[in-house]
């Protein structure tokens, strides 16, 4: 799965820490999902959805590997 | 999701220092030998031997137990699934060396001690581990 959490960042001008603190999880997790590293949880993917006011899917992304 | 069954993240101070506090009182024991009941064996249930050995060794794992177990500064998903995967090898590297040690000797009362030891042990170092790297990425990358 991958996913453009960095460009809506960049979009909507607020940093990894912003983000992680509107969602509630630490900044490294937020991290670890930007890099592929760690894929979220349901629950954790539509909240940041939301802070983005758009559907769960422009923001992540199937990849052909899943 | 919400972790459940953790201690508060200050019970991992508390824990540290009851590891540290049973280190100087073992040592203190072996150097010194305080061993009053060592030339006639004595196999009474609170004899001091038992009491002395009870009694470091229930500081030393509730020690261990509450800093496997206790909060992170910020516990979240991530966090919780780095502390099962840690829980998973844990066991694993205590089973093999269960097996292992089995195997090659029949020292029973210290097979008992290593697993009560390496569980918890193995646990710490490998999530605080997992979590030092996964700081070491985020500063990385600034």
């Amino acid at each position: 799965m991958k996913n453009n959490i960095r460009v809506e960042r960049a979009i909507k001008n607020i940093t990894q820490a912003d983000l992680a603190e509107q969602v509630g999880v630490s900044r490294q997790t937020i991290n670890t999902i930007e890099s592929n590293k760690y894929v979220p949880s349901t629950v954790l993917a539509l909240k940041i959805a939301r802070v983005f006011s758009k559907p769960l899917e422009e923001i992540f992304m199937l990849e052909d590997r899943d | 999701m919400k972790s459940r069954f953790l201690f508060p993240h200050w019970c991992r101070f508390l824990g540290y220092a009851l590891i540290l506090a049973h280190i100087p009182v073992v040592v203190f024991k072996r150097t010194l030998g305080f061993d009053l009941s060592h030339g006639s064996v004595n196999d009474d249930l609170f004899n001091s031997h038992h009491v002395f050995f009870m009694t470091t060794t229930l500081l030393m794992a509730v020690g261990l137990f509450i800093v496997a177990f206790s909060k992170e500064k910020i516990e979240d998903e991530q966090i919780s699934q780095l502390r099962l995967d840690s829980l998973q090898w844990a066991i694993y590297v205590n089973y093999l060396l269960l097996i292992i040690s089995l195997v090659f000797t029949n020292d029973t009362e210290h097979i008992l001690f290593l697993n009560l030891l390496v569980p918890l042990a193995f646990f710490i170092i490998r999530f605080r581990w997992v979590i030092f790297r996964l700081n070491s990425s985020l500063s990385r990358e600034g």
